[in-house]
């Protein structure tokens, strides 16, 4: 049986874990920093076991060195985004408990897969890169599975039809800065623009791009967590079960799509030891610009921390 | 609980009891002409119920009146093919059984998957025979073919089934329409990631997959992806899942053919199906599918459109 660890027992955490044991995926660590809580959960966890019917061990505790020997790393610790609050906010905090948690999975873990949750999602990546010192295709950011899930979800909903047969490309940042690709976007086979007209389109993608904003302003406190950690779990799946899945993430460029040194989000293979491979595909010029824009924001965010770095705050 | 009817209890038959089962869709009553092999099958599949943790009710019966009183049914039975044999070959074996049904249901609000071989032309006749509306009247044809191109590609590329989608139309034999427009990889289009010339030689496979299983196995057809495939067409009509499937109906008029039955992607619910998606073909791609309507309505013995 394989080994997850999850960093971070919040709701995006524990809800990933969960989807983790319904599917008999793997035993099981819930790290938290807070005393009692990740133990709390995998006892609860382990209650439901006898009518649920998963039989993995899932062991909760605040000590990081029980991660040893795992193959797949989830690190989603850090503050949620508040209302009000962009991304690049929680930079500073978020930042400096995954510089930590690295160092830990670097000594503790040093064969894990790492999948990244934690925003803002692609400069937090690139922290766990530097202070790891992994190779890039060991460490993943989920945000195109979680972006376009939302996409393939609204696809159905306005369609009427069952969303497992939507399927969506979306690449570049997380949320704001997404670029979906509407022409590899399609139901059952069928492209999206024969089934809807390109103003209903427009608007889904809107939709999306603003769909973990939606679910806040809704909670008022806190933010999304059944699909993020339903994405989580899909990319855990595919690393631990080696599947192969072509799935958007974010992940480091080595010239990929013309960029360098960034982790960016793109079509890419995942399956057992993290990123097999990154499919480059045709971009129009338009996709190319929204494409750029991303990186760009990305690019951003890696001079906050390259700041924060040199400021000696991390 | 819903109850699926399954008339014929044999390989594919008893393995769509197995497939309902596990995904824990509906109750089952089999039926069998051959005295007690329904009960018995079904017996087996329960015994393993413990052990496979599935609640699902799975009874067998020797009474025809009986297991068509189910809302539906899957019809299972009939000959099946030898090596060497083609579908169509079976179409005087298994005409009667199929009439006879239709006659005895004539009238019911009942929900028909067709299994018999020759498929597309026992789906036309059902219709023709029962006064059943052919939005529900479903023959497993394009649904088969596809998950096999589905298979075929994820093979061939080396990724997961499950990110790939593939839409295959037309007749349910050699004349069958692969479209690789409509065939994708998390999206992408298939021809994004192989030649044609490749894509051709899995269509090549898939067309003749059914007569490949046939000559390995030598006493029985394939079986298992056929009844994978009806469980998901039951799935679909019990739970409401509104999937995509490419199914064999009788055409009223799509692409101005009428009074014969070929594969083309259905959106599939409660009710039945709710809607033909017709895929834009290609001139060649309209040219094969013409053919195969002419075909068996000449077969048929009535005008296609």
């Amino acid at each position: 049986m394989s080994k997850v660890s999850v960093i971070g027992s919040g709701n995006v955490g524990a809800t990933a874990v969960y989807y983790i044991a319904e599917k008999n995926l793997a035993d099981v660590v819930m790290v938290d920093v807070i005393e009692g809580f990740p133990q709390s959960k995998s006892l609860d966890f382990l209650h439901a076991a006898p009518l649920r019917e998963y039989n993995v061990r899932i062991f909760g505790t605040n000590n990081l060195e029980e991660i040893a020997g795992s193959d797949v790393i989830v690190f989603t610790a850090g503050v949620a985004r508040k209302p009000g609050m962009d991304r690049m906010d929680l930079l500073k905090i978020n930042a400096t408990i995954a510089r930590d948690a690295s160092r830990a999975i670097a000594r503790h873990a040093p064969d894990a897969v790492v999948i990244v949750v934690t925003n803002p999602l692609d400069v937090i990546c690139m922290v766990v890169l530097r202070e790891t010192g992994f190779e890039p295709a060991r460490i993943v950011g989920q945000a195109g599975v979680l972006d376009s899930t939302r996409f393939r979800y609204f696809i159905a909903e306005k369609l009427g039809v069952w969303p497992g047969d939507v399927t969506a490309m979306v690449l570049g940042g997380h949320g704001d800065s997404m670029v979906p690709l509407k022409r590899y976007t399609s139901v059952g086979g069928f492209p999206i623009e024969e089934l809807l007209d390109a103003e209903t389109v427009e608007s889904l993608i809107e939709r999306t791009r603003k769909g973990g904003a939606e679910v806040i302003n809704y909670l008022k406190t806190g933010s999304a967590y059944y699909a993020p950690a339903a994405s989580t779990a899909k990319m855990v799946e595919s690393v631990v079960k080696n599947e192969r899945r072509l799935i958007p993430a974010s992940v480091f460029l080595d010239g990929e799509y013309g960029y360098r040194n960034i982790f960016l989000g793109v079509p890419v293979y995942l399956g057992a030891g993290g990123v097999l491979k990154v499919l480059e595909l045709a971009l129009t010029d338009d996709e190319k610009k929204a494409l750029d824009s991303s990186a760009e924001a990305v690019r951003e965010g890696v001079k906050t921390l390259d700041s924060l770095y040199e400021q000696k705050i991390l | 609980m819903a109850t699926v009817g399954i008339i014929g209890s044999g390989n594919a038959g008893a393995n769509t009891a197995f497939f309902i089962a596990e995904k824990g869709v509906s109750d089952v009553l089999l039926y069998d002409i051959k005295e007690g092999l329904s009960t018995g099958k079904a017996l087996d599949l329960m015994e393993a119920a413990p052990i496979r943790t599935y609640r699902t009710r799975i009874a067998g019966t020797d009474s025809l009146e009986e297991v068509l009183e189910s809302k539906i049914l899957v019809l299972a039975a009939g000959s099946v093919r030898t090596p060497e044999m083609k579908r169509e070959e079976l179409f005087d074996a298994n005409v009667g059984l199929i009439e006879d049904i239709a006659k005895k249901v004539r009238g019911r609000d009942a929900r028909i998957i067709m299994v018999a071989e020759p498929v597309d032309l026992l789906t036309a006749l059902f219709v023709i025979e029962s006064g059943i509306p052919r939005e529900h009247v479903l023959g497993v044809g394009g649904i088969l073919d596809s998950t096999r191109l589905r298979y075929a590609v994820a093979r061939n590329l080396d990724v997961s089934v499950e990110d790939v989608c593939a839409l295959v139309i037309g007749r349910h034999n050699e004349e069958m329409i692969g479209l690789a427009r409509y065939t994708t990889v998390s999206g992408v289009p298939v021809l994004n990631l192989i030649e044609e010339d490749s894509f051709l030689a899995l269509m090549d496979e898939v067309r003749s997959a059914g007569d490949f299983i046939v000559q390995m196995a030598k006493r029985s057809t394939a079986f298992y992806a056929p009844s994978a495939a009806i469980a998901e067409l039951v799935d679909a009509l019990v739970r409401d899942t509104r999937r995509l499937f490419s199914v064999s109906i009788l055409l009223k008029g799509e692409y101005g053919i009428e009074n014969v039955a070929l594969s083309l992607p259905v959106v599939l619910g409660s009710g039945g199906v709710d809607r033909v998606c017709l895929p834009k073909l290609k001139k060649t791609e309209m040219k094969r599918f013409r053919a195969s309507a002419r075909g068996m309505s000449d077969y048929l013995g009535r005008s296609a459109g």
